[in-house]
């Protein structure tokens, strides 16, 4: 009888080399307080520029989130006091941001729903508190870092559509190459508002849920919360609007702050940027920078190569690994093959040498190649997997270390009818036994073939020639 | 080279000369205090059109190895970690900074009383204040202790202490020079200007510290200026009340002189201008509102011995470290900035900001340049306390206007009598800030530079 709606404030850290305002570098790790500056710092007369690249990549996640560009994006201030903001103001955008009104696709349980983007905007990110015993400290490296917001509309129903839709967010800033969603280094962070109300009564009342850290926070926050509201409406009470934290540990949220200790942001404009506008140039590069989404990748995966629902999602997760699919699919070899392939042998051999696909010496080109010398029954599939591994350990071509180790298949049909000629006269008294009825023994029979052959003879050549010998 | 630019440098470039430079400074400072940290022993290497000069930095512009107190206890330690851009390129070309100026404390007020750290007096007459907020900077210019200086103009901070002290006084066009180092109190009026005896020196110093800076995205090259050479059409206001007297005969004996140089003096109405001073405290106080809140005493600047919490420190950091008239207008910047109150303050003074440009931009289609009184009064006297802190305010408009619209305005000295020197201001549209130099030179016959009683040239 309650209808549920939630909407997200999804943080990106953008991989724009230096930070957003000044020519600091914006990287994780660094000792603390060595990269900044007296800009970066708030030191009286300092004035920030903004950084193109960092503009750049957020009119690209805009674009691909099917926003209307802003021609003139300005920025803001938000002031509100926090010790580790340096100038306790924030600048961000607010009344023409990067992009506005536009829309994303997600598919829950197989079907696909739109979600509404309210817009796209950028600020800067502030610098990390450190409580250590009695004092406080802090690290201002990540201050000035460029952040995009990404808000939606509250289309979203319940804490499972908003797990996919975070982790198809994700997956969209990867692809895109903006930023690496890594949420445990805080690069990713969300902020989930949630009404519930009678159905059809439309929204209710707001309640704010701040710094959800994984996507599993996600989904049991909002489901807690929209169950909380629930009872509340149910015993006829009402939802206060507040502002509420996660709490990891006991599995509730709590609240932070309530609407009387709102903040008030007095936000206006910013005075020292003038507004940006994106010449032609510019948005050729943003128009240059977008990829086809990991959505639409998947449906055409699926249509196009016809692999099945858990393969498809293996695969286009990491875009590097699609495209790695995709050429190794271009060289002419079955798609099935290489997929189970992918997901299973190379897998394994990846986790074993702690690597990733595109720095291991399995290209494409090798690849293909020891899938082609099975798909042409040049070599059956133990071997395949013997060849695999070589190629990680020996950094070697597949056709190499076959012809090195006399590991093709024997094939040929007459060589195969001396050898079984052989083994027949070398076991003349089983070749007996089956031919007076005891077929139980033509398995020990192929044993021995294969064990003459080191196990490289084509088993089902080998079968062949077998019955034909003995009837 | 000017005249009065060569003497400078040749009576430096002896050994005797630097002392005698020396002295006479101190024996000024003992009077007037208008520097916060002057340093005889500086000089310069550099090759450049202002070789040998010294300047004065106003104390809210950063200069390396030197601090930058804008004025206050809260900043009163903080050393400059870097070097504005103006002062850069002043001592790329060859001048050098000899000392830092005092000033109202980050930039507020009309008088330099309201610095935290000295009283700065006027060289003509230290019972009167040398006019604010650059009034250090006046000060140090009218006694002679430098050439020139710099200051900086949110609403009148170069023009009004340098009617006070009768010396010129140029905001330039908001831009064209960058605010890369200005510490901060209005951003989008404010901007960094000259003070000089000297009328070439101040178009040379404008000319060396003007132009696009990468490190100021608001800065902005000039446009090449259209009319530079007179007779030029100027515009008076129609009505103009409520002057002192003796700031009526100068404006009154301008208009006269101007005319007899062969000038067009037209009237014309602002009206506009009784809405100035309202929009300018509006949007520079919610501008300072913000510029301001970085002063917490957590990285630097005026730090309690002990705090609770953060919350505690960052209190106790402001209660001691700003001044009342910072306190006010912070609170009156957060006041017109609050949700729900926006459109009935600060979007409305924006509108009344685009009105006055609007009404300049019709004024500036029939004339050259507009003249007004720099200020309604001459440097006002403490004893008397001849102006309330409101009434200071009030008497910005004419100089406010051009901040709003962020046109070059110039204050040239005319008139001096009872040791009250009285400027009037010359403002022109945008990039022609020679005009203002050449309508200054064209006066200079007329009401020729003063000394202030003391003065010397060579020192001795
Ligand atoms: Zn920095």
């Amino acid at each position: 009888m309650y209808e549920s709606f939630v909407g997200l404030e999804i943080h990106i850290h953008l991989l724009a080399d230096s930070k957003m305002f000044c020519s600091c570098k914006a990287q994780y790790g660094d000792e603390e307080n060595t990269n900044v500056c007296p800009v970066c710092l708030g030191y009286p007369g300092v004035l920030p520029t903004a950084n193109e690249k960092a503009l750049e990549l957020a009119y690209t996640v805009a674009e691909a989130l099917n926003c209307e560009l802003s021609p003139r994006t300005t920025f803001e201030r938000k002031n509100y006091f926090y010790p580790d903001m340096p100038k306790n103001y924030q600048i961000s955008q607010f009344e023409h941001p990067v992009g506005k009104n536009g829309w994303v696709e997600i598919e829950v349980n197989g079907e696909k729903k739109k979600i509404r983007i309210h817009d796209v905007h950028l600020e800067e990110d502030a610098g990390k508190m450190i409580h250590a015993g009695d004092v406080s400290l802090i690290d201002y490296n990540r201050a000035g870092y460029p952040l995009l917001e990404i808000v939606t509309e509250p289309d979203l129903v319940r804490g499972e559509d908003a797990e996919i839709y975070l982790k198809n967010f994700q997956r969209l800033v990867r692809y895109l190459g903006v930023s690496d969603g890594n949420m445990e280094e805080g690069s990713l962070r969300c902020d989930a508002n949630v009404s519930i109300n009678l159905e059809g009564q439309g929204l209710g009342r707001k309640v704010e849920i701040k710094n959800l850290n994984s996507s599993r926070f996600v989904k049991l926050a909002l489901n807690y919360e929209i169950d909380r509201q629930s009872l509340l409406l149910d015993e006829g009470k009402i939802v206060s609007q507040e502002t509420r934290l996660w709490n990891e540990n006991r599995d509730i949220t709590t609240v932070m702050r309530s609407k009387e200790q709102a903040l008030d942001y007095r936000y206006f404009p910013e005075p020292d940027l003038p507004p940006f506008c994106p010449s032609d140039d510019f948005l050729q590069k943003v128009k240059d920078r977008q990829v086809e989404l990991p959505l639409y990748r998947k449906d055409r995966f699926i249509k196009e190569y016809q692999l099945t629902e858990d393969q498809t999602e293996f695969i286009i997760d990491d875009k590097a690994v699609a495209d790695y699919f995709e050429q190794v699919i271009s060289l002419g070899v079955p798609t099935d093959m290489v997929a189970t392939w992918l997901s299973g042998d190379v897998q394994k051999e990846l986790n074993k040498n702690n690597m990733k696909l595109l720095e291991s010496p399995l290209s494409p080109e090798r690849f293909a190649e020891l899938l082609k010398y099975l798909d042409e029954d040049r070599i059956h599939g133990k071997l395949a997997k013997q060849t695999l591994s070589a190629v990680f350990d020996e950094n070697k071509s597949p056709g190499d270390i076959i012809a090195e180790k006399g590991w093709e298949q024997i094939s040929n049909a007459d060589q195969v009818q001396t050898l079984i000629e052989q083994v027949l006269a070398d076991n003349q008294s089983v070749v007996d036994a089956i031919k007076s009825g005891d077929d139980r023994q033509r398995g020990y029979l192929m044993g021995q073939i294969m064990k003459k052959t080191n196990g490289r003879i084509n088993p089902q050549i080998a079968q062949k020639v077998l019955s034909e010998k003995l009837g | 080279m000017s005249q009065f630019t060569k003497k400078w440098v040749e009576n430096l470039s002896t050994e005797v000369g630097r002392k005698r430079y020396r002295l006479y400074v101190e024996s000024w400072e003992k009077k007037i205090g208008s520097f916060l940290d002057f340093r005889s022993e500086n000089s310069s290497h550099n090759e450049g059109k202002l070789k040998g000069l010294p300047f004065g930095v106003k104390d809210n512009i950063a200069t390396r190895g030197f601090k930058v107190t804008c004025g206050s206890k809260m900043l009163e330690n903080l050393l400059s970690p870097y070097t504005a851009t103006a002062v850069e390129k002043l001592i790329d070309a060859g001048a050098y900074v000899v000392g830092k100026t005092n000033l109202d404390e980050f930039g507020m007020g009309s008088s330099t009383d309201n610095s935290a750290l000295q009283q700065t007096n006027n060289p003509w007459d230290i019972n009167r204040v040398s006019g604010g907020s650059s009034g250090g900077s006046a000060a140090a210019v009218a006694a002679g202790l430098v050439p020139f200086a710099l200051g900086t103009d949110t609403g009148g901070s170069v023009r009004q202490p340098a009617s006070f002290c009768g010396v010129y006084g140029l905001k330039p066009t908001y831009g064209t020079v960058s605010r890369f180092g200005l510490t901060a109190y209005a951003s989008s009026l404010e901007v960094i200007g000259v003070l000089s005896k000297d009328i070439d020196l101040t178009e040379q110093v404008y000319n060396t510290i003007k132009g696009e800076d990468p490190k100021d995205q608001t800065s902005i090259k000039p446009e090449v200026p259209t009319k530079t050479k007179g007779p030029f059409t100027i515009a008076v206001l129609d009505n103009i009340s409520d002057l002192d007297p003796l700031v009526q005969k100068a404006y009154d004996k301008t208009i006269v002189s101007l005319e007899a140089l062969g000038h067009t003096v037209v009237k014309v109405q602002l009206p506009t201008l009784e809405y100035v001073v309202p929009a300018y405290y509006t949007i520079a106080t919610a501008e300072a509102s913000a510029n301001l809140a970085r002063y917490t005493g957590i990285r630097y600047g005026l730090q309690p011995l002990y705090s609770e919490n953060p919350d505690d420190l960052v209190q106790k950091s402001r209660s001691e470290g700003f001044g009342d008239e910072v306190k006010l207008r912070i609170l009156l910047g957060t006041y017109v900035l609050r949700s729900g109150f926006q459109d009935q303050y600060y979007h409305r003074a924006q509108k009344i900001r685009t009105a006055i440009r609007n009404d300049l931009d019709r004024i500036f289609k029939d004339v050259d340049m507009l003249m007004t009184p720099t200020f309604p009064t001459p440097a006002f006297s403490r004893d008397e306390k001849s102006l309330t802190q409101f009434q200071q305010k009030v008497a910005d408009k004419f100089t406010c206007t051009a901040n709003l619209a962020g046109v070059p305005a110039l204050n040239v000295p005319t008139i001096v009598e009872n040791n009250l020197p009285v400027g009037m201001q010359f403002i022109a549209p945008v990039f022609e800030e020679p005009r203002l130099f050449e309508i200054a030179r064209s006066l200079k016959d007329v009401f020729p530079i003063q000394d202030v009683p003391g003065y010397s040239e060579d020192w001795s």
